[in-house]
């Protein structure tokens, strides 16, 4: 039952999603525009941290140091 | 309406909402661009399950606690000085200004100032990923509430969703959906907001690099160095080519406000040639530029994004206003005679035919003789054109230069942030302090960025509070000069002892920085991990003591 109102519940986001994206695509580009960019910039800093712990583990590794 | 109100008293007004918005815009770009930063850096936590990206939240998130804070209080004022100073105005397009409004004062004060309290509190009653949750609801809210402001802001910048009603004596929704799709609006909100994104990069750059300077917490200074600059550099890209496209938009909404942000007094026939003024010295009363340094072949494609536009310079604005004027001024004279009687379907008939450049006519009334339209006659008529003509154009010096501030402001930050993310990725920033240092040093340019950038979108929408619609001048309160002062001098002291608290804590909290943790938490199952039970403020990495 857990997983059907999980399946439910994602599903509402879903056309709640494409919804918003149909209705602000049309009618207001740069919100759409907005929506997305901001999404974009948030996860591409979030994998620029991601990928400085990469890089710490990397030098961890050679024994050079960690943060 | 048939009495002007006193010129100083308008000046004053002016003054007052100027120094108002401007102070509360010093605490507004940094919520709006922190809250999501807050919001990348607890997603990085929640992903990775790595406490240090919970510590780096709650440190920078109480640094956004004081901001928010005071951000909040300057904002209150201003929303009751559109009755108190701004009647006219309010009484003309409350209908339509009022609605987002109100709903900016929901979003603001229930949802954001909510959730930011189940934020700070939340940490050890919610599950990591509800916690997360609402760390992007307060990043949502903050922006929501921007959105709503802004789409009042877009309505006097291009009014669109409203019509005049003859018989009410003011502006009423005609639209709602035109109000909150208004182009201007939009492309203003965007670019608002990812300026708001550049100036949170800026501070937590600035203070990291303080850190990394300082040899204080690297860890948390390296990693927040590094989100601040990815999320920097891709903001400035963002805002400036929204800022282009918001220029753009402005240009066919409001070409008075491109004439003069660029100081164009004359129409060059010739776009495809047409320079660009780099720098200039606009001379009002002469209508030209005393000094100016010009790039050929720039302009058009730069503003018009196309190589065969012609740009009107501000002479032939103002004499493409004159028609307007005089249409004006018999909507006004007819909309008398019709609220005096109506009955009087002829001067309704009047009144309809030139109704779109009933603006117009207002702003003759400050030119008129004795201030009585029903006074302008064929031999007074070119004079009252020729004032009014030239009253449509904004001040050009301050609208050419604050722009230019701005501009320089955003392509300084761009080259900075490039930089800095670029040597941050290759894990070598700490081999350039002098970087270091200037990214420290250019802690206060969006914010810098930010006010000139206002000062250019308001002081170029002038004289109008509605542009073509309500002049500025009718548009204040009937004060007393005595009252107006007291009132400014009152909101300097009061905003300026909010500035010092802010930054007397700003300071004092980002000087000590997040402390030594010696310990490393375990997987948390609630959002406060190993600290559980403790109150967020009460945590010893962030405890000012130690």
């Amino acid at each position: 039952m857990k997983k059907l109102f999980t399946f439910l519940g994602l599903a509402a986001v879903m056309v709640l999603s494409l919804f918003l994206a149909v209705v602000t695509g049309d009618y207001g580009p740069w919100y759409f525009a907005w929506l997305v960019g901001t999404t974009m910039i948030v996860m591409i800093a979030a994998a620029g941290a991601v990928m400085f712990d990469k890089q710490d583990e990397e030098l961890a590794k050679k024994g050079i140091r960690e943060r | 309406m048939d009495m002007l109100i006193n010129p100083t008293v308008v000046e004053l007004s002016r003054a007052q909402f100027a120094l108002t918005a401007l102070y509360h815009f010093l605490f507004v770009p940094l919520t709006l661009g922190l809250s999501f930063i807050l919001a990348t850096m607890e997603s990085v936590y929640v992903i990775t399950g790595k406490p240090i990206y919970k510590e780096m939240t709650q440190f920078w998130g109480k640094l956004f606690g004081i901001n928010f804070a005071l951000g909040v209080a300057t904002g209150l004022t201003m929303e009751f000085e559109f009755g108190t100073n701004w009647s006219m105005y309010s009484h003309f397009v409350g209908d339509i200004f009022g609605t987002p409004l109100a709903i900016e004062g929901l979003m603001a004060f229930f949802m954001e100032s909510t959730f930011v309290g189940v934020m700070f509190f939340g940490w050890d009653r919610l599950s990591a990923r509800a916690h997360l949750v609402v760390t992007y609801l307060v990043a949502l809210g903050s922006n929501l509430s921007a959105l709503w402001i802004l789409i009042a802001n877009g309505f006097m910048q291009d009014p669109r969703g409203g019509t005049f009603d003859p018989n009410t004596m003011r502006m009423q929704f005609s639209s709602f959906v035109d109000l909150i799709f208004n182009p201007d609006a939009q492309a203003k909100f965007v670019h608002t907001s990812i300026a708001g994104f550049v100036t949170g990069s800026m501070f937590v750059m600035a203070i990291s690099a303080y850190y990394l300077l300082t040899n204080k917490r690297k860890d948390i200074a390296l990693r927040s160095f590094r989100i601040a600059t990815v999320f920097g550099a891709i903001s400035t890209i963002g805002v400036i080519t929204l800022g282009d496209a918001l220029g753009y938009i402005d240009a066919h909404a409001q070409p008075t406000k491109l004439a003069a942000m660029e100081a164009i007094w004359t129409t060059d026939p010739h776009p495809v040639s047409a320079a660009w003024n780099l720098i200039a010295f606009p001379s009002r009363s002469e209508q030209k530029n005393y000094f100016e340094i010009s790039i050929p072949y720039v302009l058009t494609p730069l503003l018009t994004h196309s190589e065969d536009t012609v740009i009107p310079g501000i002479i032939q604005l103002e004499q493409e206003a004159k028609p307007r004027i005089a249409n004006g001024i018999k909507a006004m004279v007819a909309l008398k005679a019709y609220n005096e009687d109506h009955g009087n379907t002829a001067a309704l008939a009047t009144f309809k035919k030139y109704e779109n450049d009933m603006g117009y006519g207002f702003l003759a009334k400050e030119f008129a003789p004795d201030q009585d339209l029903a006074k302008v006659n064929a031999s007074n008529l070119p004079s009252v054109l020729d004032k009014t003509a030239k009253a449509t154009i904004p001040n050009v010096w301050v609208e050419f230069w604050s722009f230019r501030l701005m501009v320089a402001a955003g392509f300084f930050m761009l080259a900075l942030f490039a930089f800095a993310a670029y040597y941050s990725l290759k894990n070598e920033i700490e081999k350039h302090p002098l970087l270091l240092k200037v990214a420290l040093w250019s802690l206060p340019l969006p914010w810098v960025a930010c006010e000139f950038g206002w000062i250019t979108a308001e002081n170029g929408r002038q004289p109008w509070t509605v542009y073509g619609w309500l002049p500025t001048f009718v548009s204040a309160s009937s004060h007393s000069v005595g009252y107006m002062i007291f009132s400014l001098i009152g909101f300097t002291l009061l905003y300026s002892s909010f500035i010092a608290v802010e930054l007397y804590l700003m300071f004092k909290y980002a000087r000590l920085g997040p402390q030594e943790q010696h310990h490393h938490q375990p997987e948390p199952q609630t959002a406060g991990g190993g600290m559980a039970g403790q109150p967020a403020f009460a945590k010893p990495s962030l405890s000012p003591k130690h």
